[in-house]
């Protein structure tokens, strides 16, 4: 078995007596890229920060290529652990051109293996016409790339990007994602990338890593997350559909859309559940009458090119306060009105499950 | 708000002008000699007369700045340290002639201008001071340039203009090729570059820096009345030079009128003040000088000096070579 | 850019205003163009090559320990871990309150043959005369320079200080994953971003240095400078004097744009600097030796000459000096309120007149009036006797043709030529300080007001001028310091009867007696720490 290029132990860091990271583990292969997304103030810069050797770390260890670089008794100072990163502003030097940026971290080799690296790299991510050219004087897509050229120079083992698409046009960002990725690819290069949008990860990345206050919540390939996600805040979190409060006993499960028979392995679980519904899992009715009780209300209407997008909720009144929805969301194209009254159901699906609290 | 702006601008602009020299019993002094020298003299004679003096002291730039003034100009009074700087405001047509049979009677001949533009008050002496440990030695002037002084003199700046006057009194006697090779063997003979006062320099000879140096007559006294420096003096004799020829080297402090002096009566009442026997006498005894009136005693340590022969150079001529001298001294470099 | 206000009475009195304030310098210039050659020849032929040889040798020494002192205490300062860093931070400061020929003075008694430093030396060794050892003499060109950088390197430490604490971090992150150390971060990344602020405070350093007069006259250096009052007091030639003022000034004038000229071009000033902060962590003997050097800066710039003006007002001080502390004091206050009241006014007028102008020219005021810094103050105070004397001359003339009294040198014979030549002197301090100040609002704030209907005036009073309070209060502070501390503007301009604390300080040290004004120096240096305190604390 080859050793993992990045292997994450039972890491824990804790900034002015506050707990930032929990108990983190990790492993990255050879060329893996992973997609580390979560809220704001969830910890991802801070385990960038780790990684890269600016944070001291208080518990577990960092180990790449087979090297420990932070553990609780040392730490390799940031400039000997061959990790690149970019930066969200790119923090390119602005006193220096293209070219001497780009050079900056191979300054070691012969002036002629500098030259050539460079002239590669300009190559590469298309900066030829920008070698003796500053900064300032560039827009901001080509000083990503510059930044990225930077960072490759010196062949590091593994690269971070700090939300590397944030300040990049939406029309260019899916180029520009899958120009960088066929670059790692072709280095075969080891990157971790920072985002908070979870789109981006399912085109630039290869693994995701979910995290929430401090904790890795989950950590998968992108499409089983989002098929089998493992807990309400990683659901909640991708947006991977509404949540529908059941009142849960054994294999039976009550809500105000009605009954839910859940299948034979879910044993003996009880108390309020929240059950994950996408929008292909609901049904809807909009004839009310004395047979077809209404149980939902339109709140809101945005038209889509799936055609309407409705948000629904319980209706006021009478039921369970702990089973009232809201936000449930249906795609169709049969015409509502804001506040009609509907009558929605659940088609049988694997049904999953959660409990709120963590 | 524009108007309040006005208004503030001219209270700022009257609170600023309200210095200048206005009301009457006054006189206006502008002196190159020190506060704490002539201060005692100008109370004592507003004591006398109820007439208040005003003084700017200043040890640069007083003519420049009366020129600049011209008949605008509030001085009445120039009190200098110098025979040049009279003579120089005289010659910029920057005094008028002062009448006054007080003046005349005082004040021998060669110590005040033939036209009444000037008048010495006090004399005072360059005398060389040699140290105690070299014995009694007779000098001229003109031996400073003599090689076994090398490295054994103290000087201040060249430019300053009590050692000006001298270089000007040298090229009066000697001319300007001679007075040139004696200030650069002069100045090859320092014992450092010329800094400091003349006080300074006998503060170098008691530090064994060197054993010669020049200095006025004055700070002597000055010196032996002080408790840090007395240490200083009591290891120097004071040398009157040139006794065997055309004698010691003399300057003046002295006074003139400006020429367009706005309180004329109380300036001349001042200057008559002056050449007074309290006013000479105080001269004599807090200053240490030598009083220009005739039959004014010197104070008891001046007169432990002895006797001297004075240069009876005239002063007129000292002072016409006072461009001369400066340029000579630029020409050695002594300073440099 | 929208203009707010294009109106016509607001630009012609500005540039009024700027054109004033430039009249003394465009007569010494006129005058030196017009004077005659023979003295300048004569003055070329012997001692001026001299002269001249020292002014740059005092320069360039100047600026050399300055930036030497300065960027090395701010990087300590704020790239290390060093112990007391807090208090250091300020304390390193504390210089600027020192007038430099107050410390020439104070070391030369404390290193002369019969000060206590080699009399100690003499005792411990058994030493009896000076042939027997070698001791240095303060008294030289290097000397001078020293005391001149001790008391101006405060200049680039705050500079250089506040251009690294302002620094995008991330620069230093994203050099050091590239395989610099921290240290090689610094040399290659930080220090020459910081070379804008370098070279400001360095040109701050050359003005200063060649504005002064009295540390050099004490220490017998000879400079441009005393070619100056030579010709002007000793040979009487003020032409020659303004000829030789022109080449002063336009010697500073040349190395200050030719610095500017260098980094043209090159950006120095990343987006936004962030707050965390990686330290360099120093070993305990390199703590020891950063150690060392900043309080020994703190110590030779400030406390040593502090503690021998403590003793000597100790031991020297008499009752009846109080007094005439009190009047002196009393004066300096005077001229320095006034002055420094007023150039913020003008500062606050030019830099509102950038911001909301229109005019392509709009910076013009501003740049014009910030030379005056550029002129040494003896230059600048004979230029105001040129300029104000025939001024006066017209009002005195024209008032006894209408038949009213002469008022007499109301301009030049008073206190307006002191206050107008500071004001000249030191609007530059003014104008960088308001200018910065003005350019922190956002310029939103400049077209909100009128959204709301109020006028251009009440937005001015209402917004900008409150936000700007601290910045006008750090200008006021810091021309009311200089103003405090100028000597050669004071000493040729003063009215009757007029003395302010540092001209009588002054008179003293010529005649070696300081011991007696110990108090009124002492006094000097507390007000020159006001603003360090104030500014410190506002922080």
């Amino acid at each position: 078995m080859t050793t993992p290029l990045l292997s994450i132990e039972q890491l824990s860091v804790t900034l002015d007596n506050k707990k930032v990271l929990l108990d983190l583990n990790l492993i990255l292969e050879q060329g893996d890229i992973l997609g580390l997304v979560g809220a704001s103030g969830c910890g991802k810069t801070t385990l960038l920060h780790a990684i890269a050797g600016f944070t001291k770390i208080s518990q577990g260890q960092i180990i790449i290529d087979g090297k420990v670089l932070s553990n609780t008794k040392q730490s390799l100072p940031a400039e000997q652990r061959q990790v690149g990163m970019v930066f969200q502003d790119y923090a390119l030097f602005p006193h220096l051109t293209v070219k001497q940026n780009i050079a900056f971290g191979i300054s070691k080799l012969t002036h002629s293996e500098q030259v050539k690296q460079v002239k590669h790299l300009l190559g590469i991510l298309k900066l030829e016409e920008y070698a003796n050219k500053f900064i300032h004087q560039l827009s901001g897509g080509q000083q990503q790339r510059v930044a990225i050229a930077r960072a490759l120079a010196p062949k590091p083992k593994l690269l971070m990007l700090d939300e590397p698409f944030s300040n990049i046009d939406a029309r260019l960002r899916t180029e520009l994602m899958l120009e960088i990725r066929s670059l790692l690819k072709l280095f075969n290069t080891t990157a971790i990338f920072v985002t908070h949008n979870k789109d981006e990860v399912f085109t630039f990345a290869d693994k995701m890593a979910v995290m929430a206050n401090g904790y890795l919540l989950q950590f998968d390939q992108p499409n089983i997350i989002c098929q089998q996600p493992n807990s309400y805040q990683v659901a909640d979190f991708l947006q991977l559909g509404s949540w529908l409060p059941c009142l849960v006993d054994g294999i039976k499960a009550s809500s105000l859309l009605g009954e839910i028979k859940l299948g034979s392995n879910k044993g003996s679980e009880q108390g309020l559940r929240y059950l994950l519904v996408k929008p292909s899992q609901l049904q809807l009715n909009e004839d009310v009458s004395a047979n077809t009780i209404a149980n939902a209300q339109v709140d809101y209407i945005s038209l889509t090119e799936q055609g309407f997008h409705y948000y629904f909720s319980s209706l006021d009144g009478k039921s369970d306060k702990k089973l009232q929805f809201s936000k449930l969301s249906l795609y169709s194209h049969i015409v509502l009105s804001i506040k009609q009254k509907v009558r929605l159901s659940i088609n049988p699906h694997a049904f999953l499950m959660f409990t709120k609290d963590q | 708000m524009f108007k309040r702006l006005l208004t503030l601008s001219l209270t700022s602009l009257l609170l600023m002008t309200s210095d200048s020299a206005y009301a009457a019993e006054e006189v206006n002094v502008y002196s190159y000699r020190q506060p704490f020298l002539v201060e005692p003299l100008f109370n004592k004679f507003t004591e006398l007369t109820n007439i208040k003096v005003n003084v700017v002291f200043a040890k640069k730039g007083m003519a420049e700045r009366l020129a600049r003034e011209g008949k605008y100009s509030p001085a009445d009074i120039l009190l200098t340290t110098d025979i040049s700087r009279l003579v120089e405001l005289r010659d910029k047509d920057l005094v008028q002639a002062v009448n006054s049979t007080i003046l005349d009677s005082a004040i021998p001949t060669q110590y005040h201008a033939q036209d009444n533009t000037w008048f010495a008050l006090t004399t005072r002496v360059r005398n060389i001071y040699s140290a105690k440990r070299l014995g009694k030695i007779n000098l001229n002037y003109e031996d400073l340039a003599e090689e076994k002084y090398k490295g054994r003199i103290c000087s201040r700046s060249g430019k300053h203009p009590y050692n000006v006057a001298l270089v000007a009194s040298m090229i009066s006697e000697h001319g300007e090729a001679y007075t040139l090779d004696w200030l650069e063997k002069v100045k090859a003979n320092l014992a450092r570059k010329p800094q400091g006062s003349d006080r300074g320099q006998v503060q170098a000879i008691h530090q064994k820096l060197c054993d010669i140096s020049l200095g006025n007559s004055y700070y002597f006294g000055k010196m032996l009345k002080d408790d840090k420096q007395k240490v200083w003096a009591d290891e120097v004799y004071i040398n009157f030079p040139n006794q065997d020829n055309r004698g010691a080297h003399i300057n003046i402090s002295g006074v003139a009128m400006a020429k367009y002096a706005p309180n004329t009566k109380n300036a001349k009442a001042l200057m008559e003040f002056l050449v007074s026997e309290p006013a000479q006498l105080l001269y004599a005894e807090t200053n240490m000088e030598y009083p220009v009136v005739k039959g004014v005693p010197v104070s008891t340590m001046v007169a432990s000096w002895g006797d001297f022969k004075a240069d009876g150079l005239s002063l007129e001529k000292i002072a016409k070579n006072r461009k001369a001298a400066l340029t000579l001294l630029d020409k050695a470099q002594f300073d440099l | 850019m929208i203009a707010l206000n294009n109106s016509k009475t607001w630009t012609l009195s500005n540039y009024l205003l700027a054109l004033v304030l430039l009249i003394p310098v465009l007569v010494m210039l006129f005058g030196g163009l017009t004077a005659s050659t023979q003295l300048f020849l004569h003055l070329w032929q012997s001692v001026l090559p001299r002269y001249l040889e020292n002014t740059i040798l005092l320069g360039f020494f100047v600026v050399l320990l300055a930036v030497f002192f300065g960027v090395i205490s701010a990087a300590i300062i704020t790239q290390t871990n060093i112990l007391c860093k807090s208090l250091l931070r300020w304390l390193l400061l504390l210089p600027l309150a020192m007038p430099a020929y107050l410390i020439a003075y104070l070391y030369t008694d404390l290193f002369d043959y019969a000060g206590p430093v080699q009399r100690t030396l003499r005792d411990w060794f058994g030493w009896q005369s000076p042939n027997d050892y070698w001791f240095f003499d303060l008294r030289t060109l290097s000397g001078a320079a020293l005391m001149l950088a001790l008391v101006l390197f405060p200049y680039v430490y705050m500079l250089v200080r506040g251009a690294f604490e302002q620094q995008d971090q991330n620069l230093i992150k994203a050099s050091r994953l590239l395989g610099l150390t921290a240290k090689q971060s610094f040399l290659r990344v930080a220090l020459p971003l910081a070379r804008p602020a370098i070279g400001i405070s360095a040109s701050l350093v050359l003005m200063e240095t060649l504005a002064d007069f009295a540390t050099v006259q004490y220490f017998s250096v000879n400079t441009l400078t005393t070619a100056i009052y030579d010709t002007w007091l000793g040979y009487g030639d003020l032409g020659a004097a303004n000829a030789l003022a022109s080449v002063l000034m336009l010697l500073v004038l040349f190395v200050v744009l030719a610095e500017q000229k260098s980094r043209k071009g090159v950006r120095h000033q990343s987006s936004r600097p962030s707050i965390n902060k990686t330290v360099i962590v120093l070993t305990a003997s390199q703590q020891f030796f950063a150690s060392v050097f900043c309080w020994g800066l703190v110590a030779a710039g400030f406390l040593v000459p502090l503690v021998m003006l403590i003793i000597m007002v100790v031991d020297y001080s008499s009752v009846n000096q109080f007094s005439l502390l009190v009047s002196t004091g009393i004066n300096s206050l005077k001229v320095s309120v006034i002055a420094a009241t007023i150039t913020v006014f003008i500062a606050l007028s030019f830099g509102f007149y950038q911001r909301f102008h229109a005019n392509k020219f709009r910076h013009l005021p501003l740049r014009i009036s910030g030379f005056g810094y550029a002129i040494p103050g003896t230059v600048l105070a004979m230029a105001m006797l040129s300029t104000l004397g025939p001024v006066d001359h017209w009002l005195n003339d024209i008032a006894s043709y209408a038949g009213l009294t002469s008022p007499g040198l109301i301009l030049s014979g008073s206190l307006f030529a002191i206050i107008f030549a500071l004001v000249v002197r030191f609007l530059a301090i003014a104008n960088g300080t308001v200018v910065n100040g003005i350019n922190l609002i956002p310029h939103s704030l400049d077209y909100a007001p009128a959204s709301l209907g109020v006028s251009f005036k009440g937005s001015l009073i209402k917004v900008h001028i409150p936000l700007l309070t601290k910045t006008i209060f750090v200008a006021w502070l810091l021309v009311f310091v200089e103003a405090m501390k100028e000597l050669p503007v004071v000493l040729l301009l003063r009215p009757f009867n007029f003395e302010t604390l540092s001209s009588q300080v002054y008179q003293l040290i010529s005649d070696e007696m300081l011991e007696q004004g110990a108090l009124g120096a002492i006094l000097i240096v507390i007000f020159g720490l006001l603003p360090i305190v104030l500014l410190n604390k506002s922080k």
